[in-house]
């Protein structure tokens, strides 16, 4: 298999004495499903940014496809990479093929408008998310489901090989939820394409993702790690199968909180316990906490 | 994806749009405080001892008059237009990041300085006025680009503060200074239109088309930066490269057709509203429409500011709120969805 992704002692900072991420290197192979998990402030958006092209780590390098992301010029980069953020009503009541369409604007002609090539992206994409039949409403009038999809779709006919993810799924209800992940995997499978998404339904992640990173905040990391020069990497990121990442220990220290694991078919599955949670007194006794 | 917009359908449209605008532009020239037939001022000029008056009123008071509205209203309107889109805020008006206070602090310091002089028969007031209003442009966005890098809140705070503070500057210079030099700015300030001279019209006409065209060019790109500037980026788009450019285009046109009429309100908000509402959003479409639509709103508007009073006149920008406003809230109630016509 081939790497798509490489980051190489990736380090970003919004304020010098604060770094978010320090020193990551990973490596993302081609048409693996990432999970991104983590605390909130653990810079899981932030990585997602600085793949996206839109923050430049002060230091360390990405590359995408064998090559510095800072050599890709912005237009050469969104046929590279394609974000989706979380779902939003957009100022103006643009219809959801008018929306699609959007991605194809880069491969426009000089008066602005698509080529037959792009209407067949566009009419694929619609096809593939199953949004085809609300082409012609205005986004404000779909449910929250039913827009995240169509920003999928809109990512989709961006034609790139990596897909990002933020919070995919974050306000929508178990049905949606599922609907989006198997979309997700379809995508992965049929159209071949390296998927990262950041989530915090680690059930969700455990039954769809491949592999997962999980990330801790800098600032979370122990006293003495912290006053070295460099971090522990294994204190602020793991990378790895699913298997080996989710597991209950890892989970708990990372999320400073108890967790009943129980294995269900081929999987884990997490359930968090808080103090007052009605099985608190009969989770298992972790010695991490 | 039959509703997706086809060049054939904008030309259309836009064709259709335009017979409208020279329809309503050789009615409107009939309508006067003197009644004016076509057939007599097609006769001609007539000879120098007996000149046509038919003629001599059509072609050197309306004609001038109705194209000045004409270029003025196609001005505000696509400003207005991609104002809203870079500003992803549907109350924007070309006159939001600092136009009106620039432009009215300008020709208010032409009066107060009392100088006299004219720049290719342009009075002082509006010299000044265009000046004034590209200078506090420039002072807006230089603002909001220190607060933070092309974040629409930032510029529009900038503009908000300083036109408040310059509207400040205004009410002050009013209250020092002489009434009668104050009522000519005052009046300037409402709005206004004036017979230009052919050099003037052909001049301002050729900057606020070659304008709209330019912005046309980058209309596609518009659509996306309506979504915020990240999904912007995130698709290729050069967000910063294309902001600048329209904000400088559009303020450029503003500042022209505030120069030549003052402030007419209303004109930049409404009319891409109502285009809006009937057409869809999407900027290829919008501008255009809106463009050619703020013409005959505008036209309208100065022949009912002719009218209504005469022979007095009313300053034009009263017309625009008072019949523009209630225009804009039967749209509002009608179409609560988008429908298409002409399609």
């Amino acid at each position: 298999m081939t790497t798509c992704i490489r980051l190489n002692q990736v380090t970003f900072a919004y304020r010098p004495e604060l770094p978010v991420l320090k020193d990551i290197s990973l490596a993302v192979e081609t048409g693996v499903f990432l999970a991104v998990i983590g605390p909130n402030g653990a810079g899981k958006s932030t990585l997602i940014r600085l793949l996206a092209g839109l923050l430049r780590p002060q230091s360390g390098t990405i590359s995408i496809d064998g090559k510095d992301i800072r050599s890709y010029s912005r237009r050469e980069l969104a046929t590279k990479v394609a974000l989706v953020q979380q779902e939003f009503v957009p100022a103006f009541g643009f219809s959801v093929s008018e929306t699609v369409l959007m991605a194809r604007t880069p491969h426009f002609s000089q008066l602005g408008f698509e080529g037959r090539e792009d209407r067949r992206i566009v009419a694929d994409a619609l096809a593939m998310t199953d949004t085809a039949a609300l082409a012609a409403r205005p986004l404000a009038d779909l449910s929250g489901g039913e827009r995240q999809r169509v920003f999928i779709a809109r990512a989709l006919a961006q034609d790139t090989p990596i897909l990002l993810l933020d919070e995919p799924t974050s306000f929508l209800d178990l049905k949606h939820q599922v609907a989006i992940y198997d979309l997700l995997k379809s995508i992965q499978r049929e159209k071949a394409r390296t998927i990262i998404a950041i989530t915090h339904d680690i059930n969700l992640a455990a039954q769809y993702c491949d592999q997962a990173l999980l990330l801790q905040p800098c600032s979370a990391a122990p006293e003495e790690s912290r006053t070295r020069r460099s971090l522990k990497p294994a204190d602020h990121y793991r990378v790895g199968r699913t298997s080996e990442v989710l597991k209950r220990e890892t989970l708990e220290e990372a999320f400073g909180i108890r967790m009943f694991s129980v294995p269900v078919g081929i999987e884990n599955v997490f359930l968090p316990l808080g103090k007052m949670a009605k099985d608190t007194g009969r989770a298992p006794l972790s010695n991490t906490m | 994806m039959n509703s997706l917009l086809s060049p054939r359908m904008l030309l259309t449209r836009t064709i259709a749009a335009v017979v409208l605008l020279v329809a309503v532009m050789v009615l409107c020239s009939l309508v006067g405080t003197q009644t004016v037939s076509l057939r007599a001022a097609l006769a001609g000029p007539g000879s120098p001892t007996a000149p046509n008056p038919d003629y001599e009123i059509l072609l050197h008071v309306r004609i001038p008059r109705i194209l000045l509205a004409a270029i003025v209203g196609a001005a505000l309107a696509g400003a207005g237009a991609v104002f809203q889109a870079v500003l992803r805020n549907p109350l924007a008006d070309p006159y939001i990041l600092g136009v009106s206070s620039g432009a009215g602090l300008g020709a208010m310091l032409a009066v107060v300085s009392g100088v006299n002089w004219t720049l290719w028969g342009r009075s002082p007031i509006a010299v000044f006025a265009f000046l004034g209003a590209l200078g506090t442009v420039w002072l807006v966005w230089t603002i909001g680009r220190i607060t933070g890098k092309f974040h629409v809140t930032g510029l529009l705070l900038a503009g908000v503060v300083v036109n408040a503070c310059f509207s400040a500057i205004i009410m002050f210079l009013t209250s020092v200074a002489r009434s009668q030099d104050v009522y000519a700015t005052v009046f300037w300030l409402m709005g206004n239109m004036a017979e230009e001279d052919p050099f003037v019209l052909w001049a301002s006409g050729g900057c606020v088309a070659a304008g709209l065209v330019g912005l046309f060019f980058i209309s596609a790109p518009l659509n996306v930066i309506s979504f915020g500037q990240t999904d912007a980026q995130s698709m290729g788009i050069h967000v910063e490269r294309v902001q600048f450019i329209t904000l400088a285009i559009s303020s450029f046109i503003t500042a022209v057709a505030v120069s030549l009429s003052g402030l007419i309100g209303f004109a930049g908000l409404i009319v891409p509203h109502a285009v809006r509402l009937v057409f869809g959003p999407d900027h290829r479409q919008l501008l255009p429409l809106s463009s050619v639509m703020g013409a005959v709103f505008l036209v309208v508007a100065d022949t009912i500011a002719r009218r209504v009073v005469a022979p007095a006149q009313l300053p034009v920008g009263v017309i625009t709120a008072m019949i523009g406003g209630p225009f804009f809230l039967i749209l509002l109630m009608r179409y609560n969805r988008r429908v298409y016509w002409l399609s």
